[in-house]
Protein backbone atom coordinates (compact mmCIF):
# COMPACT_ATOMS: atom_id res chain seq x y z
CA UNK A 1 0.00 0.00 0.00
CA UNK A 2 1.33 3.44 -0.90
CA UNK A 3 1.18 5.54 2.26
CA UNK A 4 2.51 8.70 0.59
CA UNK A 5 5.35 9.35 3.07
CA UNK A 6 6.72 12.29 1.07
CA UNK A 7 3.34 14.02 1.01
CA UNK A 8 3.09 13.62 4.78
CA UNK A 9 6.67 14.82 5.16
CA UNK A 10 5.85 17.94 3.16
CA UNK A 11 2.77 18.65 5.25
CA UNK A 12 4.69 18.13 8.49
CA UNK A 13 7.44 20.43 7.23
CA UNK A 14 5.24 23.34 6.23
CA UNK A 15 3.17 23.34 9.44
CA UNK A 16 5.46 25.50 11.59
CA UNK A 17 6.07 28.35 9.12
CA UNK A 18 2.41 28.22 8.07
CA UNK A 19 1.39 28.82 11.69
CA UNK A 20 3.89 31.68 12.03
CA UNK A 21 2.67 33.46 8.88
CA UNK A 22 -0.62 34.80 10.34
CA UNK A 23 1.35 36.25 13.25
CA UNK A 24 3.61 38.03 10.77
CA UNK A 25 0.59 39.32 8.88
CA UNK A 26 -0.90 40.64 12.11
CA UNK A 27 2.40 42.38 12.84
CA UNK A 28 2.42 43.84 9.34
CA UNK A 29 -1.14 45.13 9.64
CA UNK A 30 -0.46 46.65 13.05
CA UNK A 31 2.72 48.35 11.87
CA UNK A 32 1.38 49.57 8.55
CA UNK A 33 -2.21 50.56 9.20
CA UNK A 34 -2.39 51.16 12.94
CA UNK A 35 1.00 52.58 13.83
CA UNK A 36 1.36 54.16 10.35
CA UNK A 37 4.94 52.93 10.00
CA UNK A 38 6.01 53.85 6.48
CA UNK A 39 8.45 51.05 5.79
CA UNK A 40 8.12 48.99 2.59
CA UNK A 41 7.31 45.69 4.31
CA UNK A 42 4.95 44.45 1.60
CA UNK A 43 7.72 44.50 -1.01
CA UNK A 44 9.60 41.83 0.89
CA UNK A 45 6.70 39.73 2.13
CA UNK A 46 6.98 37.33 -0.80
CA UNK A 47 10.07 35.70 0.69
CA UNK A 48 8.69 34.60 4.05
CA UNK A 49 5.16 34.00 2.77
CA UNK A 50 5.78 32.14 -0.46
CA UNK A 51 9.19 30.55 -0.25
CA UNK A 52 9.91 29.64 3.35
CA UNK A 53 7.02 27.20 4.01
CA UNK A 54 7.70 25.35 0.77
CA UNK A 55 11.39 25.14 1.58
CA UNK A 56 10.60 23.67 5.01
CA UNK A 57 8.40 21.04 3.38
CA UNK A 58 11.00 20.14 0.78
CA UNK A 59 13.71 20.06 3.48
CA UNK A 60 11.65 17.56 5.47
CA UNK A 61 11.12 15.44 2.35
CA UNK A 62 14.89 15.46 1.86
CA UNK A 63 15.38 14.26 5.43
CA UNK A 64 12.85 11.44 5.03
CA UNK A 65 14.41 10.44 1.72
CA UNK A 66 18.01 10.53 2.89
CA UNK A 67 17.74 9.41 6.53
CA UNK A 68 18.17 5.71 5.75
CA UNK A 69 21.54 6.47 4.15
CA UNK A 70 22.87 9.40 6.19
CA UNK A 71 21.38 8.67 9.67
CA UNK A 72 21.61 12.43 10.26
CA UNK A 73 19.50 13.50 13.28
CA UNK A 74 16.56 15.68 12.28
CA UNK A 75 17.79 18.54 14.49
CA UNK A 76 21.10 18.76 12.66
CA UNK A 77 19.36 18.42 9.31
CA UNK A 78 17.08 21.33 10.20
CA UNK A 79 20.03 23.39 11.45
CA UNK A 80 21.49 23.23 7.93
CA UNK A 81 18.48 25.00 6.44
CA UNK A 82 19.52 28.55 7.49
CA UNK A 83 22.68 28.02 5.44
CA UNK A 84 20.34 28.10 2.45
CA UNK A 85 17.66 30.46 3.73
CA UNK A 86 19.64 33.35 5.10
CA UNK A 87 21.95 34.00 2.13
CA UNK A 88 19.04 33.45 -0.26
CA UNK A 89 16.82 35.74 1.76
CA UNK A 90 19.54 38.37 1.97
CA UNK A 91 19.98 38.29 -1.82
CA UNK A 92 16.23 38.62 -2.43
CA UNK A 93 15.74 41.38 0.13
CA UNK A 94 18.66 43.40 -1.19
CA UNK A 95 17.12 43.14 -4.69
CA UNK A 96 13.78 44.44 -3.35
CA UNK A 97 15.42 47.25 -1.40
CA UNK A 98 14.51 45.76 1.99
CA UNK A 99 18.15 45.25 2.96
CA UNK A 100 20.79 47.94 2.45
CA UNK A 101 24.45 47.51 3.26
CA UNK A 102 25.99 50.50 5.02
CA UNK A 103 29.59 51.14 5.96
CA UNK A 104 29.24 49.82 9.51
CA UNK A 105 25.91 48.05 9.60
CA UNK A 106 23.22 46.34 7.59
CA UNK A 107 19.89 48.17 7.44
CA UNK A 108 16.58 46.32 7.18
CA UNK A 109 13.35 48.11 6.25
CA UNK A 110 15.28 51.43 6.32
CA UNK A 111 14.84 51.26 10.10
CA UNK A 112 16.63 48.36 11.76
CA UNK A 113 20.39 48.91 11.96
CA UNK A 114 22.30 45.72 12.74
CA UNK A 115 26.08 46.08 13.11
CA UNK A 116 28.14 43.71 11.00
CA UNK A 117 29.74 42.33 14.17
CA UNK A 118 26.31 41.03 15.16
CA UNK A 119 25.58 39.20 11.89
CA UNK A 120 27.64 36.10 12.72
CA UNK A 121 26.17 35.70 16.24
CA UNK A 122 22.72 36.14 14.71
CA UNK A 123 23.51 33.42 12.22
CA UNK A 124 24.61 31.09 15.02
CA UNK A 125 21.43 31.89 16.92
CA UNK A 126 19.41 31.04 13.80
CA UNK A 127 21.19 27.69 13.57
CA UNK A 128 20.40 26.97 17.22
CA UNK A 129 16.75 27.98 16.83
CA UNK A 130 16.35 25.79 13.77
CA UNK A 131 18.04 22.89 15.55
CA UNK A 132 15.56 23.09 18.43
CA UNK A 133 12.46 23.62 16.29
CA UNK A 134 13.31 20.79 13.93
CA UNK A 135 14.31 18.40 16.68
CA UNK A 136 11.26 18.93 18.87
CA UNK A 137 8.46 20.25 16.66
CA UNK A 138 9.06 18.82 13.19
CA UNK A 139 10.39 15.60 14.75
CA UNK A 140 7.21 15.30 16.81
CA UNK A 141 5.06 15.92 13.73
CA UNK A 142 6.96 13.31 11.73
CA UNK A 143 6.53 10.82 14.57
CA UNK A 144 2.83 11.62 14.86
CA UNK A 145 2.30 11.17 11.15
CA UNK A 146 4.13 7.86 11.26
CA UNK A 147 7.01 8.73 8.98
CA UNK A 148 9.83 8.80 11.54
CA UNK B 1 -30.82 -17.15 -8.72
CA UNK B 2 -30.79 -20.93 -8.68
CA UNK B 3 -28.39 -23.22 -6.87
CA UNK B 4 -26.16 -23.55 -9.91
CA UNK B 5 -25.78 -19.77 -10.19
CA UNK B 6 -24.99 -19.54 -6.50
CA UNK B 7 -22.24 -22.08 -6.88
CA UNK B 8 -20.82 -20.19 -9.83
CA UNK B 9 -20.98 -16.92 -7.88
CA UNK B 10 -19.11 -18.53 -4.95
CA UNK B 11 -16.52 -19.82 -7.36
CA UNK B 12 -16.01 -16.39 -8.97
CA UNK B 13 -15.82 -14.66 -5.59
CA UNK B 14 -13.19 -17.11 -4.36
CA UNK B 15 -11.23 -16.50 -7.52
CA UNK B 16 -11.45 -12.71 -7.18
CA UNK B 17 -10.54 -12.57 -3.47
CA UNK B 18 -7.36 -14.50 -2.70
CA UNK B 19 -7.13 -16.26 0.68
CA UNK B 20 -5.85 -14.09 3.56
CA UNK B 21 -3.30 -16.66 4.70
CA UNK B 22 -1.95 -16.38 8.24
CA UNK B 23 -3.28 -12.97 9.35
CA UNK B 24 -2.21 -13.28 13.00
CA UNK B 25 1.12 -11.73 14.08
CA UNK B 26 3.92 -14.11 14.90
CA UNK B 27 4.14 -12.97 18.54
CA UNK B 28 2.05 -11.37 21.23
CA UNK B 29 2.12 -7.60 20.66
CA UNK B 30 0.40 -6.58 23.89
CA UNK B 31 3.49 -6.69 26.20
CA UNK B 32 5.40 -4.41 23.81
CA UNK B 33 2.41 -2.06 23.73
CA UNK B 34 2.23 -1.96 27.54
CA UNK B 35 5.97 -1.32 27.74
CA UNK B 36 5.63 1.58 25.32
CA UNK B 37 2.70 3.06 27.21
CA UNK B 38 4.58 2.80 30.51
CA UNK B 39 7.79 4.32 29.13
CA UNK B 40 8.59 7.77 30.47
CA UNK B 41 8.88 10.55 27.89
CA UNK B 42 12.42 11.27 26.81
CA UNK B 43 14.08 13.93 28.95
CA UNK B 44 15.34 17.05 27.21
CA UNK B 45 19.17 17.02 27.33
CA UNK B 46 20.99 19.84 29.13
CA UNK B 47 22.56 20.98 25.85
CA UNK B 48 19.14 21.78 24.39
CA UNK B 49 18.15 23.68 27.53
CA UNK B 50 21.38 25.67 27.23
CA UNK B 51 20.62 26.48 23.60
CA UNK B 52 17.09 27.59 24.44
CA UNK B 53 18.44 29.75 27.26
CA UNK B 54 21.03 31.26 24.94
CA UNK B 55 18.31 32.12 22.43
CA UNK B 56 16.27 33.87 25.11
CA UNK B 57 19.29 35.80 26.37
CA UNK B 58 20.20 36.89 22.84
CA UNK B 59 16.65 38.05 22.13
CA UNK B 60 16.62 40.09 25.35
CA UNK B 61 20.07 41.55 24.71
CA UNK B 62 19.43 42.45 21.06
CA UNK B 63 15.69 42.97 20.58
CA UNK B 64 16.28 44.70 17.24
CA UNK B 65 17.30 41.32 15.83
CA UNK B 66 13.88 39.76 16.50
CA UNK B 67 12.08 41.24 13.43
CA UNK B 68 14.99 40.19 11.23
CA UNK B 69 14.78 36.64 12.57
CA UNK B 70 11.02 36.55 12.08
CA UNK B 71 11.45 37.79 8.56
CA UNK B 72 14.05 35.26 7.46
CA UNK B 73 13.00 32.26 9.50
Amino acid sequence: MNTHPYLRAFLAGILVPTLVMPLMLIGFIVLRFWLQVSVPIERGMVFPMALVPGLWGIWNILWIGSHARTHLPIGLHGALLPLLLMPGGAAITSCFGILALGSHDAIWFQTLHIPYALILPMFMVALAAYYLVWKYVVGFLNHTLGIA
Amino acid sequence: MNAHDEERMKHFLKQALPPMGDADPGRDLWPAMRQRLAARPTAVPWFDWALAGGLAVFALAFPASIPVFLYYL
